[in-house]
């Protein structure tokens, strides 16, 4: 269950990728189309998925959505594509993180590595917050609205966290972007969409939030 | 001189009809009026004078007759003046021997030889109409008829008609005004369509139902609207499919000189060196697709948000390994495309990383209406003939030249340019007090 699964149908980037990342000390493996991916994923879960956009056969976005499906595992857009709309478009279908080709091995890792801390509990842990009828309980890794379990992703629950440790505080998107992704400098976009699909899990009416609210021209906070 | 506008040639055309055919018909319209009252009234003063004529005759029959009881007899308004001459003397009601004094001796003479006239006259300064009616040899009767009443009556009418063919000129220049506006008002619509699209809006049409009369117009500005955006929308596509292709190899590059780069030891010397070139050369290709795509996309219109511009520096020199204590300037925000401005910030401060020995200082403010940042360097400054191309896209200062520089693309400054001129702004380069470099970029709408 450790290991990094590379999808991708450029084998020369594959195969590359596959060396560098092995270099960095992950167990790498690659897959040439989202079938092949999706089927290791349910066989021999890797703990992490890259994968690129344009893929033959189902595309990354439809690939991300089905990983999504069955469980949180982190999942790295690295794509050639780089406007708005496919970045929008991957991170809302489930992605965690979206790397613009070519990627340096440094950078890349990097990532991975942010993305396995966000796994683990907080360092300060507590046994609950509660704002309102939403419920965290950072040390189970629980969240519940109005008595329901809500399943979070890991980046969504850190994300979570983040804000819930700060209440009524506002956090900025670069704030946010440091301690969720460990990002010195990234895009403000990772946070909006992670904020929109957190906001439709936890929120009654994710157009007109309760809890997660924006704070123009400053970033996010949490409330009751 | 400024070339007067559409607008101002029509407005100045309906006028001038309006004065031309307006004067005329007055002009006309006071001729005739003028002729027939003048020709009533002579004829009244005809008739008149020899009703008088008659009863002034009946009055002579006996020897001696008192000519001023007989003329005083006479039922005459005060504008009538009737006068006797009798044997070459003068008679009238009152003693107003001016009167005789002005008619004409054509007339004198014809009315002692015995024929009835008439003529138009000037009496005491005013106008008038002489009848003279032979009575017998010796004898002339002669009625002046003032005409002054009616003179007032035609300067009446002259005023009134002068002022209909202002008004009527008023009119035509507000109908050339209205018209024009009218006319204009699709073209307005034009006008604000261009703006959308310029604004980014392609979806911006015209409808050619609106306006049949300028279908033509609506059309063809449609077509090339259509064209435009398709050509756009082309351009954008190949700037996508060019990254897209150009980024894939260079993925496989970067990967696997990062796989030669961890195995440097266990290379002998000349492999190590031909790996660190090519990591070295992966990198800078890597810098350069990214300037070459951020170029072609620059010329889309600035994105503009609020921006705190002194966090994106204090961002971009921590990232660099710079003191923030260098930044001087406000902490407000500004009205301005983030991604731009700081990537103009990173490449003025990595431009002077690279050759200024590293930004001096990097300073915020608002000048003039304008935003402006300054970045102060202390290397050998930027040389004359340099300044001029320097923010050239694939230009290298001398300095760079120099140096055998091969780090930098080439296009880092020509992207400062493109950003700031995205914000209607401009940037240039001056020489800094005490040696170095100046770069400043001018960015206007900075309020208050």
């Amino acid at each position: 269950m450790t290991g990094v699964l590379v999808i991708e149908d450029d084998d020369r980037i594959r195969l590359s990728l596959v060396l560098a990342l092995e270099d960095e000390g992950y167990a790498a493996r690659g897959a040439a189309t989202a079938e092949d991916g999706l089927r290791q994923q349910r066989h021999d879960p890797a703990e992490t998925v890259l994968v690129d956009l344009m893929l033959p056969g189902i595309d990354g976005f439809e690939c991300i959505r089905q990983l999504r499906r069955d469980d949180d595992v982190p999942i790295v857009v690295v794509s050639a594509r780089d406007d708005t709309h496919d970045i929008v478009a991957a991170l809302e279908a489930g992605a965690d993180d979206y790397l613009v080709k070519p990627v340096a091995v440094k950078e890349l890792s990097a990532r991975l590595r942010a993305l396995r801390r966000r796994g683990r509990a907080m360092a300060d842990p507590v046994p609950s917050l509660v704002f309102g009828d939403l419920v965290i309980r950072p040390e189970a890794g629980e969240v519940t609205v109005r008595g329901r379990p809500v399943a979070l992703t890991r980046t969504e629950f850190r994300l979570l966290c983040e804000l819930a440790e700060h209440p009524g505080r506002v956090l900025s998107r670069q704030q946010l972007l440091r301690r969720v992704w460990e990002y010195e400098v990234g895009d403000d976009r990772l946070v909006d969409v992670h904020v929109g699909r957190l906001r439709q899990k936890i929120e009654e009416d994710s157009s007109a939030p309760r809890h997660l609210v924006t704070v123009r021209g400053l970033g996010y906070k949490l409330q009751r | 001189m400024r070339p007067v506008g559409l607008r101002g040639r029509v407005i100045a055309g309906f006028a001038a009809g309006a004065l031309a055919l307006s004067a005329s018909m007055a002009l006309v319209s006071y001729q005739l009026i003028r002729g027939s009252l003048l020709a009533e009234r002579e004829r009244t003063a005809v008739r008149a004078a020899y009703f008088n004529a008659t009863v002034v005759n009946a009055g002579l029959i006996g020897d001696e007759p008192d000519m001023v009881e007989i003329l005083r007899s006479l039922d005459t308004g005060s504008d009538r003046r009737p006068v006797l001459r009798r044997a070459g003397i003068w008679y009238a009601r009152s003693a107003d021997s001016g009167v005789t004094a002005s008619i004409p001796d054509p007339l004198l003479r014809m009315a002692e030889a015995g024929t009835p006239g008439k003529q138009r006259i000037r009496a005491d300064g005013q106008p008038a109409v002489v009848v003279a009616v032979p009575l017998s040899d010796s004898t002339v009767f002669y009625q002046i008829d003032s005409l002054q009443e009616l003179e007032r009556t035609f300067q009446t009418l002259a005023a009134v008609l002068t002022l209909v063919a202002a008004m009527t000129t008023g009119a035509g220049a507000a109908l050339g005004w209205y018209a024009t506006g009218y006319v204009l008002r699709p073209l307005r619509s034009v006008a604000s369509a261009a703006q959308e699209i310029t604004a980014g809006d392609l979806s911006a049409r015209l409808d050619p139902a609106s306006e049949p009369d300028l279908v033509q117009l609506t059309t063809s500005f449609n077509h090339m609207v259509d064209q435009l955006a398709r050509r756009m929308e082309r351009d954008r596509r190949f700037a996508a499919d060019v990254s897209h292709e150009l980024r894939s190899p260079l993925q496989t590059l970067a990967a696997a000189a990062s796989v030669l780069g961890r195995r440097r030891e266990r290379l002998d010397d000349r492999t190590a060196m031909a790996a660190d070139l090519v990591t070295g050369e992966v990198a800078r290709f890597q810098a350069l697709v990214d300037d070459l795509l951020e170029l072609a996309r620059s010329d889309q219109p600035a994105d503009r948000r609020p921006v705190r511009v002194s966090e994106l520096a204090r961002r971009v020199c921590r990232t660099r390994g710079i003191s923030d204590q260098i930044i001087d300037g406000e902490d407000g925000t500004w009205l301005v495309d983030e991604h731009r401005i700081e990537q103009l910030l990173a490449n003025l401060v990595d431009n002077a990383l690279r050759y200024g020995g590293g930004p001096t200082a990097i300073r915020l403010g608002c000048q003039e209406g304008a935003h402006y940042i300054e970045v102060d360097d202390e290397g050998p400054g930027v040389s004359p003939e340099d300044k001029e191309v320097i923010f050239d896209r694939f230009v290298r200062g001398r300095t760079a030249r120099a140096r055998g520089d091969v780090d930098g693309t080439g296009l880092g400054l020509a992207l400062v340019a493109e950003h700031a001129s995205a914000h209607g702004g401009r940037a240039t380069v001056h020489d800094r007090p005490g040696g170095g470099a100046r770069f400043r970029i001018e960015l206007p709408g900075c309020g208050r």
